[in-house]
């Protein structure tokens, strides 16, 4: 992209002998969002704080508008107070000592920026998070939902055009994060900042993203946009975290066609047909299928068209059922309507549309 | 969106080349290994080449001399173990007894216990020779009177010694170990209890092995100070010529002609005979697993005892009147009578020694602003290096903060007086700054000597501080500096208001190293104290103890207010 406002090259961060990131290559245009998304431990925390100036990569660089704030290479490493960026922490990070609009204002007060002139700022920053009334409080009396609002207006108070958010709101309870999570994507997108955001959560991931880039043992696992991650998962690993249960091994056959269909053979000669998003030639190191179980479709008795198999568990899930079928050595999850014919031990034939049967990679 | 930013668009600030060797962090990082070194490593090498060099070069000679003195080296090592099996006796037996037993009292007996922790043991010392001397110790003269026993304690012995020493530093391990007991996961006994233990057998077998690290720590620290004790040897021992590593030091250096090299071989001996007990320690300990002591907080299961418990009461008590109120007593009383007798109806009180100390007595006005000085500038120092020190060790991943960690920690294990021998060696036989006889010497033998204290209350301050409170503010535009004054300083200020007041405690009480360095010009209260006490003149002495010992319980008060006890282990 050549609007790259944020670019990161080749970004390792070592401790010790252990790679905690291990080459990797971002970037953000202006305005976007971009979300860290992977399990605990992937790296993508490392990688924030990285950026931000709070830990020293051993190897890469980082630029902003094509000047960079660091290069291992030249040894250059601008501190994290001068990299222009703001961040919003997990455990909020809102200081005790202090009033909310002291915490809010603190920005200015360490450029040296006295009190009056930063007051339209901070009020401005307080309203945009509703916590206009609180400025006077003591910040330790919030509760934590205002803290996180705290957090918020402290990192856009100053002018800042990248905004870093470390799992911003998984301290927060289910219902507080929902809201949350709304109000953060409204104000983003009413300032314009550009944010680069973690998280472990694919729903948050997916509200509030332009773009999601998965991280797996401190490398770049899949980078897309959050429809396409949702379609078109490239790995085992990617489609088993966004909660593909169904992933089976297979021996896969491009067919000819050239339009990404591929043969998918499983054990015992069960043969599907699937779909192969990232194909560019050869399905070189495709080795399973991955489907979800409402993409399943179950017919009662052998009869229908598909694979024979029989209902080993039926779970009735209100709305839905979710129903465990075994074909030989093979076992599915599928999610349909509650059917009263599929009980245990009823015999079906099960099919998966092939476009929504992918080819995974390892 | 705010402010119109005129300087502060990220693509000038990039080029300004921050070059990473350069930032505020690592300059922070090698100016501390840099002092740390000149302060803890500087004395050690300079007792080492002071013990091996005489007037006409390298000399095995001192060395020699030393190894030669077997009956001053027998002496120390006598009253090196003796204080440590008594401190570390009844230090663990107060801490299983105030922490897990169901002692009567028990929560203000574990305050009073730790008291003598801040009343040096040269004034115990003392007030124990008037009461405990053959002839005219006031225990002695009673009993003559009253049960016409010729006499009955002789506490100008080394078993005098021991005592005085042995009940001043119970304190040590009654913390260490007390601390150990409570950080241990009561299900572990309550396990062995399960599987068929009696509550004695438990305790025998489960409890006391796990908290062994903190007996075989504490019986280490107390052996290391024990062995190079100057104080209550040099009140007790001196009357029968009884001679410890200690007092012959300071005979050394100050009876003429002054044998420097002799003195730093002894001060060699005592700091390989340390380096030897650390190695075997972590050997030994090192054999077995001890993580179960996990450091989280339990609430510890009280044993529930009988009648025995009001036998550990008595103890409790009895420690703290031996160590604590029989001296403090004896020294009031013999600041406000005419003079000591047992003899009520000459006893007359008045305050006249108080005013000879206050107005006639010279060297108390220098020796009081001095030692306020000191101590006010040492705990001042070692408070800021102990910060700083802790914020390398617990918020870097430097090369050189496993050096720090561990040199930092070095003055535990040296004896004060060793660590003044080796400054003498460097500031007056080197002339490496031109200090000597000014109170810069004994501000840096005190900033050494409590640097591990102020360590570990900065490290422990800034691990219960979370990190992103302070990274939070070098991303909203705070430099180090300005993150470390206005986050870090005034977070961890608790911690830090106690390990102030601890160690102005600690170094106005310090004796050891203080009288190998002071100049008439510098002299401080304890060396004030020790002066007095060798003129004889006991009233003058006690009054001027009783000020040292009100300055001390003032600042006392303030460091229970903070509650922050933890500094202390």
């Amino acid at each position: 992209m050549s609007g790259d406002f944020l670019r990161v090259e080749g970004l390792t961060v070592r401790y010790g002998p252990i790679a905690a990131v291990a080459g990797v290559d971002l970037s953000a245009s202006k305005g976007e969002h971009v979300t860290l998304l992977g399990p605990s431990g992937c790296g993508k925390t490392t990688t924030l704080r990285a950026i931000a100036g709070l830990e020293r990569p051993s190897a890469g660089r980082i630029a902003v508008e094509g000047a960079p704030l660091f290069d291992a290479a030249r040894g250059l490493d601008t501190p994290p107070e001068k990299r222009g960026f703001s961040m919003v922490f997990q455990s909020y990070a809102i200081w005790p000592h202090m009033t909310v609009s002291e915490n809010v204002g603190f920005g200015f007060r360490a450029r040296g920026i006295g009190r009056e002139k930063a007051r339209p700022a901070i009020e401005r920053a307080l309203a945009l998070v509703d916590l206009a009334d609180y400025a006077d409080r003591p910040a330790s009396q919030l509760s934590g939902g205002q803290q996180q609002r705290v957090a918020l207006a402290r990192a856009i108070a100053y002018e800042t055009k990248v905004v870093l958010l470390d799992e911003p709101l998984s301290n927060l309870d289910a219902q507080l994060r929902i809201a949350m999570r709304a109000e953060l994507g409204e104000l983003r997108r009413g300032l314009g900042f550009t944010a680069i955001y973690v998280t472990h959560d694919q729903e948050e991931a997916f509200a509030l993203s332009d773009r999601i880039v998965v991280m797996r043992a401190g490398r770049v696992e899949q980078e897309s946009t959050p429809a396409e991650l949702h379609q078109a998962p490239r790995t085992r690993f990617v489609a088993s975290f966004l909660g593909m249960k169904n992933i089976l091994e297979a021996e896969i056959r491009p067919l000819s066609g050239g339009d990404g269909l591929a043969e998918a053979r499983l054990a015992a000669e069960i043969v599907l047909r699937a779909r192969d998003p990232h194909a560019n030639g050869a399905a070189a190191g495709a080795a399973a299928i991955g489907f979800r179980p409402v993409d399943v479709r179950l017919d009662a008795g052998t009869a229908g068209a598909g694979t024979a198999g029989v209902v080993t568990r039926s779970l009735f899930l209100g709305d839905i059922a979710q129903y465990h079928i075994r074909s030989g050595p093979i076992e599915i999850c599928a999610h349909d309507r509650p059917r009263a014919e599929l009980t245990e031990g009823a015999l079906v034939s099960w099919r998966v549309d092939p476009e929504k049967c992918l080819v995974l990679r390892e | 969106m705010a402010l119109p930013a005129t300087d502060t668009s990220i693509g000038s600030r990039g080029r300004g080349g921050h070059r990473a060797r350069f930032s505020a962090e690592t300059a922070v990082t090698l100016g501390l290994s840099l002092l740390v070194t000149l302060l803890v490593i500087l004395p050690l090498i300079a007792v080492a080449i002071g013990a091996a060099t005489e007037a006409q070069g390298l000399s095995a000679r001192p060395f020699l001399a030393v190894l030669g003195a077997t009956r001053i080296i027998g002496n120390t090592v006598l009253v090196g173990t003796g204080t440590t099996l008594l401190a570390v006796g009844l230090g663990g037996l107060l801490a299983l007894a105030l922490a897990r037993i169901n002692t009567p009292g028990r929560t203000l007996l574990a305050q009073l216990v730790t008291i003598p922790l801040y009343v040096t043991p040269l004034l115990t010392a003392i007030a124990w020779s008037w009461l405990g001397s053959p002839h005219g110790g006031l225990i002695n003269l009673l009993c003559r009177r009253l049960l016409g026993i010729e006499s009955l304690v002789n506490l100008q012995s080394a078993g005098g010694i021991v005592f005085v020493a042995g009940l001043a530093y119970v304190p040590l391990p009654f913390l260490l170990i007390g601390a150990a007991l409570r950080g241990m996961d009561p299900s572990l006994e309550e396990s062995a209890r399960i599987h068929g233990a009696s509550t004695s057998t438990a305790l025998r077998l489960v409890t006391l092995p796990l908290v062994l690290p903190a007996v075989l720590g504490s019986a280490l620290l107390v052996l290391v100070q024990a062995m190079g004790l100057f104080s209550v040897p040099a009140v007790l021992g001196k009357p029968d010529g009884f001679d410890v590593a200690g007092t012959e030091i300071y005979r050394l250096l100050n009876t003429s002609p002054t044998r420097v090299s002799q003195a730093a071989a002894w001060g060699l001996l005592l700091l390989a005979v340390t380096a030897a007990l650390i190695w075997a320690q972590s050997r030994f300990l090192s054999r077995r697993s001890y993580v179960t002591v996990t450091g989280k907080a339990f609430r510890p299961r009280t044993l529930e005892i009988g009648w025995a418990r009001h036998g550990l009461a008595l103890v409790a008590w009895l420690y703290v009147g031996a160590a604590v109120l029989l001296p403090v007593a004896t020294l009031v009383w013999a600041a406000l009578v005419n003079f000591i007798t047992i003899d009520v109806k000459l006893m007359a009180f008045d305050l006249r020694h108080f005013r000879y100390v206050l107005f006639e007595y010279p060297k108390t006005y220098l020796a009081m602003e001095n030692s306020l000085m000191l101590g006010a500038a040492a705990a001042t120092c070692a408070t800021a290096l102990g910060l700083g020190i802790g914020w390398v060790i617990v918020r870097t991943r430097s090369r050189l903060r496993g050096y720090l960690d561990q040199v930092s920690m070095f003055p535990l294990a040296m004896p004060s007086m060793v660590l003044a021998l080796g400054l003498l060696w460097v500031y007056v036989r080197a002339s490496l700054l031109p200090i000597y006889g000014t109170i810069w010497i004994l501000l840096i033998a005190h900033v050494t000597h409590y640097l591990p204290f102020g360590v570990r209350a900065g490290s422990g301050a800034l691990r219960q501080l979370h990190r992103e409170l302070e990274d939070a503010a070098r991303m909203t535009g705070a430099s180090w500096g300005k993150t470390i004054r206005w986050i870090t300083v005034p977070l961890t200020r608790p911690t830090l208001v106690a390990a102030w007041t601890l160690l102005f405690i600690l170094s106005m009480q310090e004796v050891s190293s203080s009288i190998l360095l002071y100049t008439s010009r510098t002299t401080v209260l304890s060396v004030a104290v020790f002066d007095l006490w060798e003129a004889g003149n006991v009233n003058a002495l006690a009054a001027l103890s009783v000020i040292q010992l009100a300055i001390t319980f003032l600042a006392l008060s303030v460091l229970i207010r903070t509650r922050h006890r933890e500094v202390l282990a």
